[in-house]
């Protein structure tokens, strides 16, 4: 029995030999879920096309993620991923101009002495827990002076959005749902967590702090951006500021992690990477690929319509697994091989395209390729000390600790 | 050889401010400082080429190419 959706089964990892035997079934195919069930969208082509058919496959009815929310849930959660045009679209417009190439290459300075830092620390203790040490702090450190938000707090943020991917595991949320003096139901907040209640009222304190005495800093762009001269509303702003500091730092964080991991069981390729700089871009996107942070997105569909030759109903779910597309043997060569040269990669890391693309995901690359470039210029190199210790999670591909040492001085 | 040169239009409803044809081309794309969404600026003209690898590399499938005049 093929089971993709079961939280205990990431523990071992994605489950690649069913996602192959989905990939490989004409169709679609009706995955059991709860008292329900779910299509399962397996293969490269077909979560593109999920992903550029908006006004067939919704983002704002039901939920994005595999269960269902309530009308009055969804509605205070809301933010820019649950949302279809023509909310979304302004919502999108509100931000998308403080995201772009040309305004997020001024941060290339600050993300390089924070990686520098980082792995200076790492490389003086001989490495330790990769996660901990530099994968975990370095998004956190990049997305909050981006935002604005003191560098202090940065153990804080970890610590409050380490609890909402907590809601997406199948422990659930080991919080009361009264801590950090929560008193909203937990059902009403972004992933069932009382850690979300602490995020919004730190948005809310800080985003007030910056209306009255602005800075330079995203928070206050936030807070004066007008799009048609309607600014955010302070739900808009608040479940914002909540999704940027999830998404800045939990995804990017996973990337690093099976980054680092890949680099350690495939020495051969970061030597490859430490020997030529010209492979640095496409050593970006492989890790990328190879790492798939955010393993699925879900739809609903407004109307009946048909993909890959199946025939769905109006209101069913449609389950993109961006793990699987990125595997997917029709499109990549060898795609259980690690290959920082790799040509042709297009991959889904940051989704299939269509409205809902990554807002982060130049800021992620650009992360991602300094920390690679920093670790060439200190000649790194990464050996396991242990296997990771994995979260069970269908959502995210997260890892909570791995044990990695670290030498310096290779070179070329 | 002008005959190769082509036209790409931005489908600004569609636009969400990705930027990957300003960084690609520079010279034929601006992002709006306010909203983020592209348009065409300068000479507007590509290569097919080219056209075709910038249009294939806007993940929200905003560009198309049109034949230039």
């Amino acid at each position: 029995m093929m089971d993709i959706a079961t939280q205990e089964i990431y523990l071992q990892g994605i489950p690649h030999e069913d996602f192959a035997k989905l990939r490989a079934t004409e169709g679609l195919v009706w995955h059991p879920y709860e008292d329900n069930g779910f299509w399962a969208v397996t293969r490269y082509q077909d979560v593109r096309q999920v992903s550029r058919n908006p006004e067939i496959f919704s983002s704002a009815i039901g939920h994005t993620n595999l269960w269902d929310l309530e009308a009055d849930a969804l509605e205070a959660r809301r933010s820019l991923i649950d949302s279809d045009s023509p909310s979304h679209t302004r919502l999108r417009r509100v931000v998308s101009s403080l995201f772009t190439p040309r305004n997020l290459l001024v941060w290339e300075e600050t993300i390089r002495r924070i990686a520098g830092e980082l792995l200076d620390a790492y490389l003086e203790e001989g490495g330790g827990d990769w996660v901990e040490k530099v994968a975990a702090p370095l998004p956190i450190q990049v997305i909050l002076s981006i935002l604005g938000v003191p560098l202090e707090e940065a153990d804080y943020m970890v610590e409050l959005t380490n609890h909402l991917v907590g809601g997406t595991t199948g422990q659930q949320n080991p919080l009361p749902d009264d801590a950090y003096g929560n008193t909203t139901p937990v059902r009403l907040l972004p992933f069932n967590s009382p850690a979300s209640h602490a995020l919004f009222e730190y948005g809310a304190r800080i985003g007030e702090d910056r209306r009255q005495s602005p800075q330079k800093d995203l928070v206050t762009q936030l807070v004066f951006a007008e799009v048609e001269g309607i600014s955010l509303t302070a739900e808009e702003f608040r479940n914002f500021f909540q999704l940027l500091i999830f998404a800045g730092n939990e995804t990017t964080r996973t990337a690093m992690i099976h980054g680092g991991e890949a680099f350690a069981d495939f020495p051969d390729q970061w030597q490859r990477v430490l020997h030529d700089p010209n492979l640095v871009d496409t050593a970006v996107e492989e890790v990328l690929r190879w790492a798939t942070p955010v393993l699925h997105f879900r739809r609903t569909t407004q109307v009946a319509t048909q993909l890959a030759g199946t025939d769905i109903a109006a209101g069913e779910k449609v389950v993109m697994w961006y793990a699987s597309a990125n595997r997917d043997e029709t499109v990549f060569a060898d795609p259980f091989t690690f290959d920082v040269g790799r040509q042709e990669n297009d991959h889904f890391a940051f989704g299939g395209g269509g409205p809902h693309f990554c807002l982060g995901a130049f800021l992620a690359r650009l992360e991602i390729r300094v920390l690679i470039e920093e670790m060439r210029e200190r000649g790194i190199c990464l050996t396991k000390n242990s296997e990771p210790v994995r979260l069970d999670s269908n959502f995210v591909h997260g890892v909570l600790s791995l044990d990695l040492a670290a030498q310096g001085g290779s070179t070329v | 050889m002008s005959e190769d040169l082509v036209e790409v239009q931005v489908d600004a409803e569609k636009c969400i401010g990705i930027g990957n044809c300003e960084m690609l081309e520079p010279e034929v794309f601006l992002l709006n400082d306010d909203t983020g969404v592209a348009s065409t600026v300068g000479t507007r003209l590509l290569s097919l080429e080219r056209a075709e690898k910038v249009v294939a590399g806007c993940p929200s499938g905003s560009l198309s190419i049109r034949a230039a005049k």
